[in-house]
């Protein structure tokens, strides 16, 4: 089935470069990727054409001629650079707008613009480590992961914001078990592919070549691996990561599963730097956002590039139109 | 005076005898003066797999001016027989010649007949087979030509530069191993050798260890309490170094030029990325020994070893590369 409607756009931290990319955005999706804004239109570039809509379908036809907003009054300043903590609660509301529209069935998808937790906690009592965290909660789910997608490549890092040398020990073959599973499932439900190639990478270099630099391979990665393909699923791995990523190895799988964060990362910003999105798997709706921050040094300045809300915006439409 | 390259042909197993012959048919041959190493069946061997034909002389070179022969001269061995020779396999006789081929080219390095070494793709499992005794050819060469001191391989591809605090351990022993005196070490070395390699001043990036570079201690302190202190060390002498920089962004700046090398802390942090952006072309230079000895960074490559499909494009990347080392190298004594 076919998930219809526009895409929901939440606001993020309006002192930051959202407001400013989503009018970029819009200017370069108004005919192809019909979205709407939640926000303020206060916090926009002056002199951003907007049509103010009541239900989300009203986005389909709008959003050629205007940047369709459903407008959510925030009590703090329209200022750039520095976030208001009295804007706390708006953002907060944006989010959970766009969640209800996208769980209703108005919205086709979510794509969350970058927020900026101390402003939330200051202003709202924000009680999550993350935007993706919040999001969870709000639908009932234990468990999300984390990819970066772009055309090139897709990433899973199992671990994420931890030291390295936390890695080894934080792995386990049930957090392994649970990030494989859960990308098995969205590439199915949200990418439309049937039967997905996941492979693993290894810890160690070289995959450990047989133990002699590293023996999470041989201790239980191996046998993780081959545990999932006797259950029918297509895993590969441990493959050595450093070959992984090259062009005629990434066309051998339809995601890679990284142990820690730079081994996903190098490969996806090396390729693709702005181009990457984030993608959150295991949500009972599709949910994009750039792979970037609030950027509150260039707010304001009209200097923010809008790629990778760009790339986000039309992902959440291909998944959308795949799911 | 032409840069006097010795050339071997590596594990005869694989794509190395192949790879020399195809050099031999380059260009770039021209700007040096070759002495082959090895065995004269081995050589031909690879010249039929590439459908050539090169005239070899052969030459006593650790006694006669072998630069003055007419034609390629050839220092001759006998280390292994045709019959010995299996394609596509690791075996303890190709594992053997190669050692050996390489020891007499280590020998003439020390006796000043040649100034720098490029070898064909050896093959690690061969070599252990027989007994090799350390853990790589670096290791092997090194205590061959009697370094003590900091020695590590440099990988290149495109005018991208990188080195390595730690290389073949485990992810787990990553983060104690890394030190202020490694992180310096690998530096000047890679510093150093760029300088050879014909860079005025290098611009030297070192990596951080942690992602987003530890954010400010959040994620693992290496980098408040090791990287920075290091490089700002090195940052007050005559280096051009920056750092520590996240390593998921770091390679950008040097596709982009803004740098020409990465300091890396750990194997797949840069091997990663050099991989990426070119599998088939990158180049080793062994670093830290006396002389110059550069290889491609690509191995054996078994599954199309006899068959005559061979890229010498790294090889000859390896080769242009050792010489111009020989060359600033010549210039730095001088000075």
């Amino acid at each position: 089935m076919t998930r219809t409607g526009p895409i929901a756009l939440s606001c993020g931290e309006p002192a930051g470069i959202g407001p400013e990319i989503a009018a970029k955005a819009w200017a370069t999706l108004r005919d192809s990727c019909p979205f709407f804004w939640i926000g303020d239109p206060r916090h926009l570039p002056p002199g951003t054409p907007i049509r103010e809509i009541t239900a989300p379908l009203e986005a389909l036809s709008a959003c050629t001629d205007a940047m369709p907003v459903l407008r959510l009054p925030f009590q703090g300043s329209a200022d750039k650079g520095q976030a208001d903590p009295a804007n706390a609660a708006g953002v907060i509301r944006a989010i959970e707008t766009g969640v209800q529209l996208v769980q209703a069935g108005e919205a086709a998808a979510l794509c969350t613009a970058p927020i900026h937790k101390k402003a939330l906690i200051d202003g709202a009592g924000f009680a999550y480590p993350g935007h993706t965290e919040f999001l969870a909660a709000l639908a009932g789910c234990e468990r999300v992961v984390m990819m970066l997608a772009s055309a090139q490549l897709r990433v899973v890092p199992a671990t994420i914001h931890i030291a390295l040398s936390d890695v080894p020990s934080v792995l386990s073959p049930a957090l392994l078990r649970e990030t494989i599973e859960i990308t098995a499932l969205g590439l199915q439900r949200q990418f439309g592919i049937a039967a997905p190639r996941i492979a693993v990478a290894g810890l160690n270099p070289h995959a450990g070549e047989g133990g002699a630099m590293g023996h999470e391979e041989l201790d239980w990665i191996n046998d993780l691996v081959r545990q999932m393909q006797s259950e029918g699923l297509a895993v590969t791995g441990p493959h050595p990561a450093d070959t992984l990523f090259h062009a005629a190895a990434r066309t051998r799988y339809d995601a890679a599963v990284c142990m820690y964060h730079d081994q996903a990362l190098i490969p996806i910003k090396t390729l693709d730097f702005d181009r990457g999105v984030n993608v959150t798997l295991g949500l009972p709706f599709i949910r994009t956002s750039p792979d970037h921050g609030t950027a509150f040094d260039i707010a304001g300045s009209g200097k923010a590039n809008p790629t990778s809300l760009i790339e986000a915006l039309k992902l959440a439409q291909a998944m959308a139109a795949s799911s | 005076m032409s840069p006097r390259i010795g050339l071997i042909p590596g594990d005869p197993s694989g794509i190395g005898p192949e790879l020399v012959a195809r050099l031999l048919a380059e260009d770039c041959i021209a700007e040096a003066d070759v002495l082959l190493i090895g065995d004269r069946h081995v050589f031909e061997l690879g010249q039929a797999q590439a459908g050539l034909s090169h005239e070899m002389t052969a030459v006593d070179a650790a006694t006669t001016d072998w630069i003055r022969v007419d034609g390629l001269a050839l220092h001759e061995m006998q280390t292994l027989t045709p019959d010995e020779v299996v394609l596509a396999e690791s075996t303890e006789a190709s594992g053997r010649s190669t050692l050996r081929v390489l020891d007499q080219a280590l020998d003439f390095v020390q006796q000043g007949v040649i100034d720098a070494i490029v070898f064909a793709p050896f093959n690690k499992a061969s070599m252990h087979m027989a007994g090799i005794g350390h853990s790589d050819e670096l290791h092997y060469m090194a205590e061959k030509l009697g370094v003590s001191g900091y020695i590590s391989e440099l990988n290149t591809l495109d005018g991208m530069w990188t080195s390595r605090v730690t290389s073949h351990i485990a992810l787990k022993d990553v983060a104690d191993a890394i030190d202020a005196h490694r992180i310096e070490e690998a530096t000047h070395l890679i510093d150093r050798t760029l300088r050879r390699a014909g860079y005025a001043r290098p611009r030297i990036a070192v990596a951080a260890l942690n992602p987003h570079a530890g954010d400010g201690g959040n994620f693992g302190r290496e980098e408040i309490d090791v990287i920075e202190p290091a490089v700002a060390r090195m940052a007050g002498g005559q280096m051009a170094v920056t750092g520590p920089l996240p390593s998921d962004t770091v390679f950008l700046k040097v596709t982009r030029g803004e740098i020409d090398a990465v300091v890396t802390m750990y194997h797949d942090q840069g091997q990663i990325a050099l991989k990426l952006l070119g599998f088939d072309r990158g180049v080793t230079v062994q670093g830290g020994l006396p002389v110059p000895v550069t290889t491609p960074a690509h191995g054996t490559a078994f599954d199309i070893a006899g068959r005559g499909e061979a890229d010498v494009g790294a090889t000859r990347a390896a080769f242009e590369i050792a010489c111009k080392m020989v060359s600033n190298w010549e210039q730095e004594s001088a000075a």
